[in-house]
């Protein structure tokens, strides 16, 4: 009997059908997850707020869920530690992006990780968002893929230099992390105290060294009133005790997150009288007080979770603006951003699910955030954060003033 | 100033003194660079934090709490990883080591967080000395690691067990011939390096900062000073730790400061390049 179907047209069929089907192009369907990724500082010296960010994020992406998703699809988050470093968060966003397929990276926090990650999140159209301060980032941003939570150094430099010199201080020593954070921080205080009462031109130390006594003894060669360090707490701390333990007597001043609790629990009662500050979330908001409940922690008036907040935020917008645009298509997104955050005349929204709500039922809406109000400039950064400035006083942050970002 | 940098260039050199020796010693006895040393470290000065914060024992019994558990993570791992893989090439258990350190890093932060932390000592005002200025507890560690060398170089001169140490480190299999045991002599090594390094975490985060990637950062400078000194020689890794710690000291005056390890390792090259061998270290003979 003659078989209807050889053995050799079986193995030609097959073969055809496997190579017909690699080259079918891939199709979301409208129930496929919107993928999304985060990169936090879990480790490194953003470790004391990866953490958190991290946590708020997956946090509001199970809202999201919980509540039916966007679009009527979930949202599969991805989160990925970027360990404050460069190297180790490209290798990261190559996964997010090539393995992940995400259509945005979230929770960027230092601006070398932002910038470093930059290149591949613009040739793969994927959207940017990061609390990162470097003013380079508008700059290098290309596509307008990025969007920033966090205001520009100049900005913060500037309300240091401004209370340092309001303290009367009139000669400065500067020095800071070689990274892209600090180099436009320092510009800002330059700006503030003018050039001329600058005792040298600012210099750079490199992370994890094994001694830091050289830089310190540059520093303070020549007494200085006031030195400014912007740095991570790591090196901060390392450097601080040196400082101490070379018996300068005149000012310290640095960013908060250098002299947080960590610091003052590693050097005790040499802390005391240290200036420091750094932009702020809204303590009145009510969406900052949403998400003090969300977190689990008690509203003391104090500033908490500094970086989560705003990382609630990052997540929270993009949930918004993916509704809005009715699409994961990025140009529409990241056009949808804007509309969902930013401009007056909408209804504001404190939260992710009561924006879903009101998108759904054809309102305009403005979500003002947990971390700030949520205002971009035509350069997709934040402004409208305020900055609050503290001394040291008894191993506490004693609030100075708050100046308007 | 002069004079303060090479104050600055000795603390730095007591500071990685001790830890150039046990990674020396260990080359000797397990013939590859053990990169390890900057997770036996980052687990010392933990162990040290734990006895002193935690339990709140005094800082010279915080101090022995690291030296034991530092020599109890070396042989540990010697009996675990390293000496079952004897056999492998020098190139296959660098490569291990990298790996160690980063697993015993990352338990360690497992454990304590990422958070940087400090013993609880307050900090001190210096002493001033015709304008150069030192605190008590660097002087205590310039003086610790001065007595480090001295008991190392004791130990391997003036005792058996040193001088089956120095056997093996030169030839095993004929020490072994010539009755030496050598696993014992391997054990002794492990557990005397692991306290020195133990002791070295204490000292690092004193000096420095304690957090988890402490050991890591001070990797290079221990075993580019043991590298200088010549390999095997007790006091070359004390010689290579004073010119490692100048180096990046003086460099500063030559370039800004983000390039000085980049000239340290300028004039490590340079050494090397002139004297393979080290500054203090014997050629080897190969047949």
């Amino acid at each position: 009997m003659q078989t209807l179907i050889s053995r050799r047209r079986v193995v030609t069929g097959s073969t055809a059908a496997m190579l017909g089907t690699a080259f079918v192009p891939r199709f979301a369907y409208a129930s496929d997850p919107i993928n999304i990724g985060s990169l936090t500082p879990n480790t490194g010296g953003g470790a004391p707020y990866g953490g958190n960010m991290a946590a708020a994020i997956k946090r509001t992406v199970d809202q999201i869920n919980a509540a039916g998703g966007v679009l009527n699809r979930q949202i599969k988050l991805t989160q990925e530690d970027g360990e404050t470093n460069p190297e180790t968060a490209t290798r990261a966003a190559d996964k997010l992006i090539n393995v992940n397929q995400v259509i945005a990276i979230l929770g960027t926090w230092a601006s070398s990780v932002t910038l470093g990650i930059m290149p591949k999140c613009q040739s793969a159209n994927v959207i940017q968002m990061c609390v990162s301060s470097s003013s380079d980032i508008p700059l290098r941003d290309t596509k307008g893929l990025v969007f920033n939570f966090q205001i520009l150094n100049p900005v913060w430099g500037r309300a240091l230099g401004q209370l340092a010199l309001e303290r009367g201080y009139k000669r400065f020593k500067l020095m800071a992390l070689n990274n892209d954070f600090t180099k436009s921080i320092l510009d800002g205080f330059v700006d503030a105290v003018g050039a001329g009462r600058l005792l040298e031109k600012p210099f750079y130390y490199n992370a994890n060294q094994a001694s830091y006594k050289s830089e310190v003894s540059h520093l303070l060669e020549g007494n200085p009133d006031a030195v400014f360090i912007p740095g991570y707490v790591t090196d901060f701390t390392a450097i601080y005790k040196d400082i101490y333990r070379s018996g300068y007597k005149g000012r310290v001043i640095t960013v908060t997150f250098a002299a947080s609790a960590p610091f003052k629990a590693a050097v005790g009662d040499a802390a005391e009288g240290i200036l420091h500050g750094y932009p702020i979330p809204p303590l009145d908001s009510p969406a900052y007080k949403q998400y003090l409940r969300e977190a689990g922690l008690e509203d003391n008036g104090q500033i908490q979770h500094p970086y989560g907040t705003l990382c609630r935020d990052q997540i929270s917008v993009l949930a918004l603006a993916i509704q809005k645009a009715g699409s994961i298509d990025v140009d529409k997104v990241k056009k949808a951003i804007v509309d969902v955050s930013t401009g007056p005349g909408k209804k504001t929204v404190y939260n992710v699910l009561d924006g879903l709500k009101a998108i759904r039922a054809g309102e305009e809406i403005n979500y003002s955030g947990a971390g700030s109000p949520v205002e971009f400039d035509s350069h997709r950064q934040t402004v409208d954060r305020d900055v609050q400035l503290y001394e040291i006083k008894g191993g506490k942050d004693v609030v100075l003033t708050t100046r308007k970002g | 100033m002069m004079g303060q940098m090479i104050v600055n260039g000795v603390v730095t050199a007591a500071l990685i003194a001790p830890p150039a020796v046990a990674f020396s010693m260990l080359f000797g006895i397990l013939r590859f660079p053990n990169f390890a040393i900057g997770g036996y470290i980052t687990v010392g000065v933990f162990t040290g934090y734990a006895a002193n914060v935690l339990f709140g024992l005094p800082l010279w019994a915080a101090s022995l709490a690291a030296m034991l558990a530092g020599a109890a993570v070396v042989w540990a791992s010697d009996r675990i990883i390293f000496r079952p893989m004897r056999t492998s090439s020098p190139v296959t258990l660098l490569v291990v080591s990298i790996a160690l350190t980063f697993v015993l890093e990352h338990t360690v932060r497992l454990v304590f967080g990422a958070d940087v932390r400090g013993f609880d000592l307050p900090l001190e005002r210096p002493l001033v000395f015709g304008g150069m200025h030192i605190t008590r507890p660097q002087l205590y560690l310039m003086g610790a690691s001065l007595l480090v060398v001295i008991v190392t170089h004791f130990l391997l001169t003036r005792t058996r067990i040193g001088k089956a140490m120095r056997a093996m480190a030169d030839n095993s299999q004929l020490a072994e011939v010539r009755g030496i045991r050598s696993v014992l002599v391997r054990v002794m090594v492990t557990l005397y390096c692991g306290a020195l390094l133990g002791l070295s975490g204490v000292s690092a985060g004193l000096d420095l900062v304690i957090e988890p990637l402490l050991g890591w950062g001070l990797t290079i400078p221990i075993i580019a000073a043991a590298i200088l000194g010549g390999i095997g020689s007790v006091y070359g890794a004390m010689l290579g730790a004073v010119l490692v710690g100048l180096a990046e000291e003086f460099a500063t005056l030559i370039l800004p400061s983000s390039y000085k390890i980049g000239v340290g390792f300028a004039m490590i090259t340079i050494l090397l390049l002139l004297r393979p061998y080290g500054l203090l270290g014997q050629p080897e003979i190969k047949k």
